[in-house]
């Protein structure tokens, strides 16, 4: 409860912090100062001091599984503005602004991290993309990021529509929007329940960009500009998996043969269709975009699988593949040239930054030794433990392989061919926490237990 | 606890501290003390690796705890090291060959920029890390580690020269040729964990009885595949003498010596559950022969220097997986042990005879080297008499066990087994002769240039050339007074064939070595050690001007014969089959691809479209299935 | 004649298709965002409906329809923003003018 407040507070002060200073310095250190706040009362949070004592009669209720996730998202977005914070102001004037709205997009997933209602849900999900609209067509004078802008907009709002469709359905059958009561006593399926959790399928794997919903993906992570795309592929879309598995382990985990052979076409076709175009993108950008929707597909496996594995195997991916992605969308915005030429003869020219993000490729591969490798064998794991997918897990370890190919076609290009990569200046921060992120990466790839310990533990 | 075991985790780290420090200073470092670095770090796991084995054979076999690692509900997966028999002996061969190609790369390479040195000497550490993890982890997940490390460190050492398109082409066909075996693997291990609920070996070994016979056969051919991925077995071969691209040292470590002995290991390592499954351990058989008869008769047709010894190494790890499939796995190991001695040499001696020729790997163009460089002639000369069999040598030894093993299973096996032998020796002459004897074919400036190695490239050829003479000491079959100390050695671990009332197969095949072999070395002298400077080709031509009657007939019966049908067998199996199918899932893929970004139209309108008409679909499935 | 609960939800899944007709058909920018607020008052409806006929002693789908107007009004406002900035660049409002990424 306290990051909700916090974060949406903190977004109106950065609102105003636009009014009174005009220095990027200035209100960088602000907003990371309120997310360091945001961790540090998530934190105090778990161990029972709320800042304010609301009753939500029911409909937000934090876990510890919700508080682990919030502080992977919190943490996450700290790097996230270490890294590429300076690079929002090139982006357009009004830095305060974004910076404000990341922070109501956090209260929005502080929302879906811990509802218990659908009413929560629709509200969470929403206040989550609005946000993200603006941004993604934030760069004004940009023809692609208006038509992303728009594209998202508009599928973004039939997706709503279909979601509160399908609530209205549940709601006719069974009376309320509390998510353990619908999941009460459901034995049978009507066709108006049945129809609604449908609906809810669809409209939650188009916010998680699984095939064949995830269409607007490629479009919009190419078009919006860099930096909040860094943002809209990893936290964002994280949040967005977490409320999937939240909502339906909840309200439909007893009714799970009915709707796992969804699940599973979806799981397989994300795989095939995220793995498959990728390899043939010429842009990095767009490649990384069809990457998270292959990485999604093997986030899917929690829902297919349902089970603890599964759930502790999607906090566990959303770190590992948060902090991989940003590390190369870091890296990436610095550069000038976003083609897999443009990467060429970084290993000779920065080293470290090459050495870094070529850490993070790795991981994404799922190479061992990285959190990647752990973190693809939990999800699959988990979907053994399932039993009743084993083709899945098969197809799984296949797309794995293939996406070998398009991630080293990045390290080939980085070490094996000679150009001169034109780079923005980097500043010793980034290249910090650059290190930072490579260490965290090997480090719970080796020792993938103190990941879920620590989360466990800390408090 | 002995404290020589709490002491074995420095084994990996050492190498692992010596990649840290060459590759994070590598711009830093002078090439000596790179050099020195990477030398001593293995040198020190060799002697740490000697300490464990002496206790290892008092023994005290133990399983050395480390950290927990994966602990996910009731999966729990320790990082946890084995030293046993096995391992330890497998700790002996990586770190002690290790140790030499390092020392005599330290020359090799010198003529690298400092970077480029130190890069080097990183990435050889690195690998050798991964191979240690690899034989030591205590489960199928610390070894699946190691074996993606050494495909990683293969990809990056084979691509090392990476200003040449074709080198950086072979990396990456190694590397994914080797992801699809390890596809295999992996799903091996999920099998494992489904099946068992754990993944360290005594647990699984435990297990494995109350598990049907069908899904023993699926987890151990799963295995197999990616043991053939790893160990260039038929049909994921063909990386391997592309991987030759590699600097020489690096084909001797890594292709020859230490990786692709990893698939054997595993199987051995697996002995539990493959003995459980007879129809994997046939399949194994036919596989490891025809992979051994195969490569053996493409060597025969080949060229350059490395790749002979590329072929030769398919063919030799073919033999491997012969004694591996005829359940002799003792064997198995045992020829591990002795390849590793010779080919390290052979590769390691080409790798002179190339630094002598200023770079030229071509035999044909070589030829009268002996006198000019003597050490590595002589030693040059061991290797090749160890790989062809002669008496006594270590060769001799393991593979005379090999065909015993076979003929004991099947005569296809042994006869087959046999031709393998033969093959081998008539490439191996073959290339000694047209490399030493005769007269020079080079060009004028080679020949001034020649010259022989400096010590730290001739010392490593010594010792293991004095390795591949006695090696096989350690196991002497029982008629020539022997005793099978090897066999013994690793008993605890893995089980051993007894061969009893074959002594007379014994003589046999030692009067039918001698016999062969001298037959083979006359008629290679005669045919290869020529004069002539145009080459293989005219030379070959011209001794069949003479019209021996012999060599006629020879070439009609057998030669030709031969090379006809390795030179189809290339043609056909590398670039028909082989290339057809590899190409035909990329285009596959390709066309697939095309197909899906055509329905990325950049129109909000059809993607609506499709997604409504999948809700419809999903509604429809729905319905249908409603009961 | 008595309207029940069904006619309601006729009426309901009659404007929610109208809806998504209008949202496949349509090129203008303008009539799409007709269309989808369409399909939200159709979902609306059906909340109203519900909590009329078949949940008469509770609130919860009034308030629904509450929160969904709100969000509806907010959506819309980006909306035009987006729109105007659409037409400001491409000098039209036709769904089909902004098309460069594609593949």
């Amino acid at each position: 409860m306290n990051a909700l407040i916090l974060s949406a507070i903190w977004g109106v002060v950065m609102m105003f912090s636009g009014i009174f200073t005009k220095s990027g310095a200035a209100i960088r250190g602000i907003a990371i100062t309120g997310l360091a706040l945001l961790l540090v009362v998530n934190v105090l949070d778990f161990q029972g001091t709320a800042l304010v004592d609301i009753n939500t009669r029911g409909m937000l209720v934090y876990n510890t599984f919700s508080y682990m996730f919030l502080n992977i998202v919190f943490g996450a977005t700290l790097l996230y503005f270490f890294l590429s914070g300076s690079d929002m102001e090139r982006v357009g004037l009004h830095l305060a602004e974004y910076f404000a709205l990341i922070f109501f997009i956090l209260a929005g997933i502080s929302i879906v991290a811990s509802f218990q209602t659908l009413l929560m849900l629709f509200l969470g999900i929403e206040i989550i993309s609005i946000p993200l609209y603006i941004l993604t067509g934030s760069d004004k004078r940009n023809l692609k990021s208006n038509e992303a802008a728009l594209k998202y907009f508009l599928m973004g709002s039939f997706s709503t529509g279909l979601m509160l469709m399908g609530i209205a359905l549940i709601y006719g059958s069974k009376g309320s929007f509390s998510l353990e009561t619908i999941g009460a006593g459901t034995g049978v399926i009507t066709p108006l329940l049945g129809g609604g959790m449908l609906l809810l399928l669809a409209s939650m794997s188009f916010k998680v960009s699984a095939a064949p919903f995830h269409f607007w993906t490629p479009d919009v992570y190419d078009g919006a500009p860099t930096v909040f795309t860094s943002f809209m592929a990893t936290i964002v879309k994280v949040a967005g998996f977490f409320a999937f598995i939240r909502l339906f382990e909840t309200s439909f985990g007893s009714v799970q043969a009915q709707w796992q052979l969804f699940a599973a076409i979806i799981t397989a076709a994300t795989l095939l269709i995220g793995n498959i175009t990728a390899v043939f993108q010429q842009s990095v950008k767009r490649m990384l975009a069809y990457s998270s929707i292959a990485q999604a597909g093997f986030m899917m496996f929690a829902l297919v699988s349902l089970n603890g594995k599964g759930s502790e195997g999607l906090i566990y991916y959303a770190a590992a593949y948060s902090l991989a992605t940003i590390g190369v969308f870091a890296v990436l915005i610095k550069l000038n040239d976003y083609t897999f030429e443009g990467f060429n003869g970084l290993g000779k020219s920065h080293p470290l930054l090459a050495a870094t993000v070529t850490i993070c490729l790795l991981s994404l591969a799922g190479i061992p030794a990285t959190a990647g490798f752990m973190a693809k064998f939990y999800m699959l794991s988990a979907a053994v433990e399932n039993g009743k997918v084993i083709w899945l897990v098969i197809l799984g370890v296949l797309c794995a392989a293939i996406s070998v190919y398009y991630y080293f076609r990045v390290i080939q290009a980085i070490y094996f061919k000679d150009g001169e990569p034109q780079v923005a200046e980097v500043s010793t921060t980034f290249k910090v926490v650059m290190v930072l992120i490579a260490v965290l990466v090997v480090y719970f790839g080796i020792f993938p237990q103190r990941l879920t310990d620590f989360l466990y533990m800390v408090y | 606890m002995n404290t020589i075991f709490q002491l074995v985790w420095l084994i990996p780290a050492l190498p692992l501290i010596g990649f840290f420090i060459n590759g994070l200073l590598r711009n830093q470092l002078p090439k000596a003390i790179s050099g020195l670095i990477a030398c001593g770090v293995l040198l020190g796991s060799f002697v740490l690796s000697v300490l464990v084995f002496l206790q290892v054979k008092a023994g005290a076999a133990q399983t050395v705890h480390l950290f927990d690692f994966i602990n996910v509900g009731n999966l729990k997966i320790p990082f946890d090291f084995k030293i046993d028999q096995l391992s330890s002996l497998f700790l002996l061969i990586i770190t002690g060959i290790g140790f030499l190609i390092h020392l005599y790369s330290t020359s090799y390479m010198h003529e690298e920029t400092n970077g480029h040195f130190a890069r080097y000497f990183s990435y050889l550490n690195l690998f050798v890390f991964s191979m240690l993890l690899l034989v030591m982890g205590a489960n199928y997940v610390i070894m699946f580690i190691g074996w993606e490390g050494v495909g990683l460190c293969s990809y990056l050492l084979i691509g090392y020269w990476f200003k040449n398109v074709n080198y950086t082409a072979a990396a990456k066909k190694a590397f994914v040729m080797n992801r699809i075996g390890d596809l295999g693997f992996l799903l091996a291990l999920f099998m494992m964990i489904n099946q068992f609920g754990t993944l360290t070996y005594g647990d699984v070994f435990a297990k494995a009885g109350e598990a049907s016979t069908t899904i023993i056969t699926g987890i151990t051919l799963l295995l197999f595949v990616g043991a053939t991925g790893k160990s260039a077995q038929i049909p994921l071969y063909t990386w391997l003498p592309d991987a030759m691209a590699g600097p020489t040292p690096v084909s001797a470590l890594i292709h020859a010596a230490t990786m692709v002995t990893a698939g054997v290991y595993m199987i051995a390592r697996s002995q539990a559950l493959f003995v459980m499954a007879p129809v994997t351990t046939n399949i194994i058989a036919y596989i490891g022969l025809a992979t051994a008869l195969l490569a053996a008769s493409i060597a025969i047709y080949q060229n350059d220097i490395k790749k002979v010894l590329a072929y030769s190494t398919v063919s030799q790890l073919g033999f491997m997986f012969l004694a591996l499939g005829v359940g002799a796995y003792t064997t198995g190991v045992f020829h591990v042990m002795t390849h590793a001695f010779f080919k390290a040499l052979l590769f390691l001696g080409a790798g002179s005879v190339i630094h002598a020729m200023s770079g030229e790997q071509d035999i044909t163009k070589m030829g009268g080297l002996r006198k000019k460089i003597p050490i590595t002639y002589i030693t040059f000369l061991i290797g090749v008499l160890a790989i062809a069999g002669f008496p006594f040598t270590s060769g001799f030894f393991s593979k005379d066990e090999i065909l015993v093993a076979a003929y004991e299973k099947s005569p296809i096996l042994f006869w087959g087994g046999v031709i393998g032998a033969i093959m081998t020796a008539f490439y191996m002459f073959r290339l000694l002769f047209l490399t030493f004897f005769g007269s020079f074919r080079g060009t004028h400036d080679q020949e001034h240039h020649l010259h022989e190695s400096p010590i730290s490239m001739t010392f490593p050829l010594m010792v293991l050339a004095v390795l591949s003479l006695v090696g096989g000491l350690v196991q002497v079959p029982h008629i020539f007074g022997g005793h099978p100390y090897f066999n013994e050695f690793l008993a605890p671990v893995v089980n051993s064939v007894e061969h009893t009332g074959i002594e007379t197969l014994e003589y046999a095949l030692l009067g039918g070595t001698v016999v062969l072999l001298a037959a083979i070395i006359i008629m290679t002298f005669k045919k290869f050690s020529v004069d002539s400077a145009d080459g293989e080709y005219t030379g070959f031509k011209k001794v069949l001007a003479n019209k021996w009657y012999v060599d006629e007939v020879y070439d009609f019966i057998i030669v030709k014969p031969i090379r006809f049908l390795s030179k189809k067998i290339l043609v056909f199996t590398e670039n028909e089959v082989i290339d057809w199918l590899v190409n035909g899932v990329g285009r596959s893929v390709q066309w697939t691809s095309r197909q899906i970004r055509l329905v990325q139209s950049g129109q909000v309108g059809s993607y609506v479209l499709l997604m409504v008409l999948s809700i419809l679909v999903f509604l429809g499935i729905q319905l249908l299935t409603k009961k | 004649m008595q309207i029940g609960l069904t006619h309601i939800l006729v009426l309901s899944a009659t404007l929610f298709f109208i809806g998504v007709y209008g949202f496949l058909t349509r090129k203008n920018l303008i009539s799409m965002l007709m269309s989808i607020e369409l399909m939200l008052n159709s979902a609306n409806l059906n909340f109203i409906a519900f909590n009329k006929y078949v949940w008469p002693n509770k609130l919860e789908g009034l308030f629904f329809t509450l929160f969904i107007i709100a969000i509806a009004a907010a959506e819309a406002a980006v909306a035009m923003a987006i729109i105007i900035q659409v037409y400001r660049q491409f000098k039209s409002v036709d769904v089909d003018e902004p098309t460069i990424m594609k593949e």
